[in-house]
């Protein structure tokens, strides 16, 4: 018979050594590496079968995990598999339009790959004829980043088609011909859609467009004025307000959300507070 | 019309799926009259149980006809006259008393007016006055013994079978459930119950069947199997020497100061009483000793030799 | 005879109201359903759809549990305990015993969704998400496919053990919702015996995911009530075709 004592302290020294063994496994691993993240994912059609009914609530899922997974930054190639995630949600409920969204803002901002989030955007105005913001945001990508006026023009129009769809859009088909890259335009557009928004994701997706244009544009000033401060008085700004002491500035610039940007007096660099808005208000 | 008719009943088992088969009753052949209690006397694993839900229609025969009152007896009509207390019943236990007659009185569309007062009765005649409120599950086994029977009787019925009723019962609960069934066959029912319990038996039944392995090994007024013989004459005497106990009989035993001498006929009884008071001997008693029914069962059995009493089900 | 099904139907709703696991698992369905709430944070854009998805989810996936749970228990446990003895030893026909257990085990599936469905109801209106008749229409539904899960439970327990009745219910659960799988299969098969195989077993399982109207509900698309009625219909057809099966099988059930 072992003694009662001899079991607990038995009991106690295992668990201290596997506690241990953890501890210097998990030292020597590191967690933001290269991970191999979706080895197979199940097609839309393979999952709606899979989950025996419950086809609604896999994809919400999967929608809720992909928000998290892609809001990551330290995961590296996270963006493999991204085409796949989102068609697979939308596969399976083909007339929920927060993935059509969130997916093409994603694959727009975060992964950089405009034609995906063309495709997307194209599926999900397949899978919805009567909604306008599809086609609205694909004709802003087209303006906004490949620069492509005519594709533009052509996204704008079939949305103005739509019913519902607001005014403005009738406007901007007909300026696309003719425009420039000119940021106060889109802002504008952009504010009116917040000011007008029907639904908390309207107000969320023109949101995070106004963000990168209040960030780019403040970024691009804040920078400007570092240099000069540079120039004057040889030395990085230790802090922001200095610029407004050295008179280079009026006032501080805040990004969208009203945070201050944020200042590496080492190097003399500014950067925007958050990339991206992911939470809900 | 008799009360219950069986004609060569037969019925086999199947274990699972293995075609071996097992025969358990080899053709009953049994007949209760109405008016009598008949005691179905077997032992354990002989076939009483299965015999009794062939005709209750909880198992299907193979062959033969089982009559109740010439009805066929697993159609609705049959098991209308017929109260049943199954062996080692369970009821809901979640129910009160009452609540489970009221249940068992609901599958007889009975008139509810009725019910009411044939429930009071039932639990009075039973003994089960002040525990109609009781859970079932905190019965004992002589009260749930009761309540079965009250619940074969709630729709007062002529025939009741009575499935090893004394099993598990005090010598109080015993009595009780003797005095019972005797005062139903007052009231004119009749009363089939199994049991291999022989004095229980012994003291009520007006008829026996004796089922061994299957098949009636015997079946008759237990007045007449029993009158049938008297087996010998026990003659009890004392002060006696043994030397002349000798000359009248050579076998006798000795017990406390008195012997006991058998013999086979009472032709000889006066012979002997003479021939002991002769010898200044004193005549304690002299008694007919008859068969009991244990005696002729165990001589049914003799043949069979089963090497085992235990249950062989 | 109308009266021997009724006391049998409200007996057995009784016991199953006396069952800790019943309420175990209706009051698991509530908590999850109220979780969804918790889940529903996670999301952007539409919270709404991803609380009554998991929501609905949630009440589905329990009172599938108790359909199957009580089902299989209540008819095991008679015949296990031999009350089913107290019950067929009287002028009760088998029909009447089956169909009284039916009643009863609809009864008690009524009363755990009416629960839920209430809960869950209040619970959406509450956090705005309007006074949704489509969600009573989605309970409606769920319960017709409830009653063709206790009538299977019914009709395996009536026969088997009870592990064997689970797993056949279980089983034709999971593959009533993918029948709709079978249809496109039997385009790929060339050989005519395996293609009239196919669709012979597609007419004979059930076809459970015709009551499933989630996406509908959830996403407020177009319902068409001729597929409501087709469903009803289908329920109505095949519960008492389960129902007979049953029946017979019990017949001829010699009870040990």
């Amino acid at each position: 018979m072992i003694p009662g004592r001899l079991l607990a302290a038995g009991c106690l020294a295992g668990l201290l050594l596997t506690a241990g063994m953890q501890n210097r496994y998990d030292a020597t691993f590191d967690y933001f590496a290269e991970r191999g993240t979706f080895v197979a994912l199940p097609s839309g059609k393979a999952l709606k079968v899979l989950s025996f009914g419950y086809s609604n609530l896999a994809a919400d899922l999967l929608f809720i995990w992909s928000i998290q997974f892609y809001s990551t930054p330290y995961l590296t190639n996270r963006f493999d598999f991204l085409e796949k995630v989102y068609d697979t949600i939308t596969d399976i409920t083909p007339q929920y339009k927060e993935p059509y969204i969130i997916g093409s803002l994603i694959m727009v901002y975060e992964a950089r790959d405009i034609p995906m989030a063309l495709r997307l955007l194209d599926k999900g105005s397949r899978h919805n004829p009567d909604e306008w913001f599809f086609d609205h945001d694909a004709g802003y990508y087209c303006y906004k980043f490949l620069k492509d006026f005519t594709k533009a023009e052509f996204y704008y129009n079939r949305a103005a088609a739509k019913p519902d769809a607001p005014t403005f859009i009738k406007r901007l088909g007909a300026h696309m011909v003719y425009l420039h890259d000119d940021p106060k335009v889109a802002y504008q557009m952009w504010l009116d859609i917040y000011n007008h928004a029907r639904d908390t994701l309207e107000k969320d997706a023109a949101f995070n467009h106004l963000y990168q244009i209040k960030a780019q544009n403040d970024l691009a000033l804040l920078k400007e004025r570092i240099g000069m401060f540079r120039n004057r008085f040889r030395r990085w700004p230790d802090h922001l307000s200095e610029l407004l002491g050295a008179g280079l500035l009026p006032s501080l610039p805040s990004d969208f959300a009203g945070s201050d940007y944020l200042y590496d007096p080492e190097q003399g660099t500014v950067s925007a507070a958050r990339v991206f808005r992911w939470k809900r208000h | 019309m008799k009360a219950l008719e069986i004609r060569d009943l037969k019925k086999t088992f199947r274990s699972n799926f293995l075609l071996k088969k097992f025969p358990v009753l080899k053709g009953i052949q049994l007949n209760v009259e109405k008016g009598e209690i008949y005691g179905f006397l077997g032992p354990n694993g002989a076939g009483k149980t299965t015999t009794i839900k062939c005709i209750m229609g909880l198992l299907f025969p193979d062959q033969g006809e089982i009559l109740v009152e010439g009805q066929p007896a697993a159609s609705l009509a049959a098991r209308r006259r017929i109260g049943f207390l199954p062996e080692n019943p369970y009821f809901y236990d979640y129910l009160n008393a009452r609540e489970l007659l009221f249940f068992s009185a609901s599958l007889f569309n009975l008139p509810a007016a009725d019910v009411r007062d044939r429930v009071a009765a039932l639990i009075h005649q039973v003994g089960l006055s002040g525990h109609e409120e009781l859970k079932l599950r905190k019965f004992s086994k002589g009260m749930i013994q009761r309540l079965g029977l009250a619940q074969a009787l709630i729709h007062n019925p002529d025939l009741l079978i009575l499935d090893e009723p004394f099993s598990g019962l005090d010598p109080i609960g015993r009595k009780d459930l003797r005095t019972l069934i005797l005062s139903l066959r007052e009231q004119g029912k009749t009363i089939f119950f199994s049991s291999h319990i022989l004095q229980d038996m012994e003291m009520m039944v007006d008829r026996v069947g004796i089922i061994l392995k299957g098949s009636i090994s015997r079946e008759g007024k237990l007045s007449e199997l029993i009158s049938r013989s008297t087996q010998y004459y026990e003659i009890i005497c004392s002060h006696i020497s043994e030397k002349e106990l000798a000359k009248i009989q050579a076998h006798f035993a000795c017990r406390d100061g008195q012997y006991s001498l058998t013999l086979p006929s009472d032709a000889d009884i006066n012979m002997a009483v003479e021939s002991i008071i002769h010898n200044n001997g004193r005549i304690v008693a002299v008694n007919p000793v008859k068969m009991t029914l244990e005696d002729i069962f165990f001589n049914e059995m003799r043949p069979h030799r089963p090497a085992t009493t235990g249950d062989s089900r | 005879m109308k009266m021997k099904i009724k006391a049998i139907a409200v007996n057995t709703f009784k016991e199953s109201a006396r069952n800790k696991m019943f309420y175990l698992l209706v009051f698991f369905g509530i908590l999850f359903a109220l979780s969804s709430k918790l889940i529903s944070f996670l999301t952007l854009g539409d919270a709404m759809k991803v609380l009554k998805d998991t929501g609905l989810a949630a009440i589905n996936f329990f009172c599938i549990l108790i359909a199957i749970f009580t089902g299989i228990n209540l008819v095991y446990k008679e015949i296990e305990k031999k009350t089913v003895f107290n019950i067929l030893s009287k002028p009760v026909s088998r029909d009447q015993f089956i169909i009284g257990k039916f009643l009863g085990l609809a009864l008690t599936m009524l009363t755990a969704l009416a629960a839920m469905a209430g809960i869950f109801f209040l619970f959406v209106l509450v956090n705005g998400g309007g006074f949704d008749l489509m969600i009573l229409l989605y309970f409606f539904m769920l319960f017709l496919e409830l009653l063709v899960i206790v009538a299977l439970s019914l009709l395996f327990s009536s026969f088997t053990t009870p592990i064997l009745s689970f797993i056949f219910t279980v089983s034709l659960y999971l593959i009533g919702h993918i029948m709709w799988t079978f249809n496109e299969f039997k385009m790929i098969l060339r050989d005519p015996f395996w293609k009239y195989f196919t669709q012979v077993l597609y007419y004979l399982l059930p076809n459970l995911d015709k009551f499933n109207i989630k996406n509908e509900v959830v996403l407020n698309t177009p319902l068409s009530p001729w597929t409501i009625l087709f469903s009803v219909l289908y329920a109505l057809a095949y519960i008492p075709a389960l129902l007979a099966v049953t029946i017979l099988i019990f017949r001829k059930r010699d009870f040990q």
